[in-house]
């Protein structure tokens, strides 16, 4: 086990490599150049002035150097300043990871409390009325835009029926409130984007963790526990589901990413302050400092994330963690 | 000798979507108690379904028509659920054919013997623990201790048959249903589960339904033996019997094809 | 699934629709504006009085041949690295496999909105960039396949006979594995669809006033309680169109077994 890790891990630097290389390529390429501060402001500034800037910003040397000082530079954590408002890049980052980890994380929960019961469910009742309404349901559902959809519940409740409120994390007069108020205040105010975020990967979840399910139910060794005299929910708990959720276990590792790499649509839609938000706001100000540290930055957390998917995995399932004698 | 399983008039219906497809049609078999009878046929003959049938195994678009299944004189088709699980692995076990599939992969060998002990026997885990050791003795696994730690798709074949045998001889059961048990293993490893099955059969007193479409090997093991054709029983003689004077146009031709390659 | 037929043949409709349009989607009408469906305007108008069924279905144009040609060119570049890298194992097929390990560790909608905001968005930018960050998917599939079916004993005959590579690449590995690429390229259509009107819906997709359903829902943000025609119809315009190709997909995926 401890060989398949160190194994693995060997193998993520050519990826971590390929992955800066990519990115700064990507981002260099792309036309138009990064606007700094100091001179998108004044339209009359000089060439000089220009090239003074840039030098200043180490823009001016050959690629490979930049490309050098980056890596060095986000070795030691140190990503350079935003060029938009010329605050540290780490600082900006790490400012709204809370927030965004924070609606993921309830998201994903939310997506596993109801996506497996429900695939199983589907499973244990193939072909009935349930089942195919869910089905049908889960298939609308993974084909819907997601800000679409948002769109909707926006205007059914916060707009019709006023139970939520529409955007940002807290009310205007958040400072006013008690401790409890303003946890319900918080809250409230989460439950739609925490819903929304997660719609599209309930219905793939729960469409995956019901054809598992199927899978499991008709192996061999489910018709071997029932010869044995088990009764029928431990048949189904102990034998069936256990083996039907192992490729979850997978999925759950990929999602990891997902985590932190924040969904761009919702945070702009509901005004949250968080990383896919930044994100924009950096491409649009054309901010490359801040997008190549994001990109890099979710880029080896999905790298992470699949290790780690797969080390849980390997752990989980006594084919992998045990080789064969 | 008293008769321990009696099937009567057994008929089971498939319902595949849009086709149902009568599997096996006025099945009938008796098996008396240390008796051994070999159910033998083409594959398809409907022998699997049969015998799963015996404890209401079938998948879920199965149904039993008609018919009974008496297991010392109780109809087991009419028993409610709870009663038939204790039946279940306890006085009636199954060994199938290809051990390693129907055995749990994500459980211990130990883990699935234990499970099968503590749920028809009151013991704590300490003694089931005990108990399946000495079950895995019995099959003659030579270590014991470690094998109980194993996962399925470490052990080969033969091991995991032994263990599945050492799994369904756990609550000393009645009557031993064997599904093509040494179909999938090496000819040598073959004879060696034969053999260990009949001794254990001696040795704890069980009747054996041994399910096979290899003739040769009724010669070996049978007291009687029941031919099965496209769902139906069409023979059901004494061992002698129907080795010396088939009765029925598909026995004879089995016996022939098997003469013909020389197994017989 | 037969449903597959009828929601593909409507999704053929959405292509020639537009012809069918009876407005203009780009005159302004200041005496209509944001009215709801009436008989003259069936899906209603929006806030500067252009009829939203006209708009949705040039708008529909768009969107489907963006999604049609991304995937296209995200198929076409999967096909041929996953088949080299198949056909041709060892150290390529490990140079390879890690390329597209490495580039589906990218948060590609990121990657997406950073060039899309980095270049002008144009449509056809739009295309090409969707085709660069999707190929993976394809190319993983059709490796996978040549890597089961180069041992077969038809492709031991070709070599036999002297075929060159390319051409048993082309001529008989490709045809016979091409049938999960298929079904992959069909669900990967919607996929696109969603990707193009998310973008268009942040504003670096397709540009007003050219439609597209994504940016056409730009405009519901602001008239959520007033207009609810303006969100109801181009999303659901977007959820037929990829529950379309996703019935097409899933009928496909029985056929091919």
């Amino acid at each position: 086990m401890l060989a398949y890790i160190l194994r693995r891990l060997l193998g993520l630097i050519p990826l971590l490599i390929g992955i800066t290389v990519i990115s700064f390529v990507v981002i260099k390429l792309a036309p138009g150049k990064p606007v700094i501060l100091q001179y998108s402001l004044n339209p009359k500034i000089s060439l000089e002035e220009i090239k003074r800037l840039e030098k200043l910003e180490g823009l001016d040397k050959p690629l490979f150097v930049q490309y050098g000082n980056w890596i060095s530079n986000m070795a030691r954590f140190n990503f350079g300043y935003s060029l938009s408002d010329g605050r540290p890049v780490k600082e900006k980052i790490f400012e709204r990871i809370p927030i965004t980890l924070c609606i993921n994380l309830l998201s994903l929960l939310f997506v596993l409390l109801i996506a497996i019961p429900l695939g199983v469910r589907s499973a244990l009742k193939q072909g009935s009325l349930f089942d195919t309404t869910i089905t049908v349901l889960l298939f609308l559902l993974f084909a819907a835009p997601g800000f679409w959809l948002t769109l909707l519940l926006m205007q059914l409740l916060c707009i019709q029926l006023g139970w939520l409120p529409i955007s940002g994390i807290t009310s205007l007069d958040f400072e006013y409130f008690t401790w409890w108020q303003k946890i319900i205040d918080v809250g409230r105010h989460l439950i739609l984007p925490v819903l929304v975020s997660g719609l599209g990967s309930l219905a793939g979840l729960a469409r995956y963790m019901r054809g598992s399910m199927i899978e499991a139910l008709n192996q061999p060794y489910i018709y071997a526990a029932r010869a044995k005299g088990l009764p029928e929910n431990k048949v189904l708990y102990k034998h069936a589901l256990r083996n039907a959720v192992l490729p979850i276990v997978t999925m759950l590792g990929l999602s990891i990413p997902g985590l932190l790499g924040g969904s761009v649509i919702f945070e702009s839609m509901f005004a949250i302050p968080g990383l896919g938000r930044l994100f924009y706001e950096a491409a649009m100000m054309r901010d490359s400092n801040v997008i190549m540290a994001e990109i890099v930055l979710v880029s080896i957390l999905t790298m992470l994330g699949n290790l780690i998917a797969d080390i849980c995995y390997g752990y989980v399932d006594p084919r992998i963690r045990y080789a064969q004698k | 000798m008293k008769t321990l399983l009696e099937i009567n008039n057994l008929k089971v219906i498939f319902h595949l979507s849009g086709q149902d497809i009568v599997a096996v049609e006025d099945a009938h078999l008796s098996i008396a108690e240390n008796e051994t009878l070999v159910l033998a046929g083409e594959s398809g003959s409907g022998k699997t379904v049969t015998a799963l049938a015996i404890t209401r195994l079938l998948p879920k678009n199965a149904s039993i028509a008609s018919g009974e299944v008496r297991f010392f004189g109780q109809d087991l088709l009419k028993l409610d659920m709870p009663e038939l699980e204790k039946i279940r692995g306890n006085k009636i076990a199954y060994i199938f054919q290809e051990p390693a599939s129907f055995l749990n992969p994500l459980y211990t060998i130990g883990n699935q013997i234990m499970e099968a002990i503590m749920l028809h026997q009151a013991k704590t885990r300490a003694q089931a623990l005990v108990v399946a050791e000495e079950l895995l003795n019995q099959v003659q696994i030579k270590d014991p201790r470690r094998v109980m730690l194993d996962y399925p798709h470490q052990l080969s074949g033969g091991m995991n048959q032994r263990a599945f045998l050492a799994m369904s001889l756990a609550c000393k059961p009645k009557l031993m249903i064997a599904d093509e048990p040494t179909t999938a293993l090496d000819v040598t490893v073959e004879a060696a589960i034969l053999e260990l099955l009949m001794k254990l059969k001696q040795s704890l007193g069980f009747s054996l339904l041994f399910i096979t479409h290899n003739l040769s090997i009724a010669k070996r093991i049978a007291d009687r033996v029941c031919i099965m054709h496209r769902g139906k029983v069409v023979e059901e003689e004494s061992r002698e019997a129907i080795f010396s004077a088939p009765r029925h146009f598909h026995t004879k031709e089995l016996l022939s094809a098997y003469e013909k390659i020389g197994k017989i | 699934m037969i449903g597959s037929i009828i929601i593909a043949a409507l999704s053929l409709m959405a292509a020639f629709a537009p012809i069918l349009a009876r407005h203009d989607p780009a005159m302004i009408d200041q005496s209509n504006l944001l009215m709801p469906p009436s008989p003259v305007h069936p899906l209603g108008t929006d806030g500067l009085g252009r009829d939203l069924a006209a708009r949705i279905c040039y708008g529909g144009r768009i969107s489907l041949s963006i999604g049609l040609i991304a995937v296209g060119i995200a198929t076409l570049i999967g096909l041929i690295l996953g088949s080299i890298a198949g056909f041709y194992g060892g150290f390529i097929d490990s140079l390879l496999m890690r390329f597209v390990d490495i580039m589906l560790c990218f948060p590609t909608f990121y990657l997406i909105l950073a060039v899309a905001a980095l270049a002008r968005p144009s449509i056809f930018n739009i295309m090409v960039i969707i085709g660069l960050t999707s190929w993976m998917g394809t190319a993983r599939l059709i490796r996978g396949e040549i890597l089961s079916l180069k041992e077969r004993e038809f492709i031991q005959a070709e070599r036999a006979i002297g075929a060159s590579n390319s051409r048993i690449i082309i001529r008989h590995l490709i045809p016979n594995a091409i049938g999960p690429v298929i079904v992959n390229a069909t669900l990967s259509i919607g996929g696109a669809i969603l990707v193009e009107s998310g973008l268009s819906f942040l504003g670096l997709g397709v540009q007003p006033p050219t439609p597209s359903w994504g940016n056409i829902l730009i405009e519901s943000k602001s008239t959520l309680g007033v207009a609810w025609w303006i969100t109801v119809f181009p999303g659901m315009a977007i959820l037929i169109t990829i529950l379309g190709f996703n019935f097409i997909a899933e009928g496909l995926k029985k056929k091919i077994g």
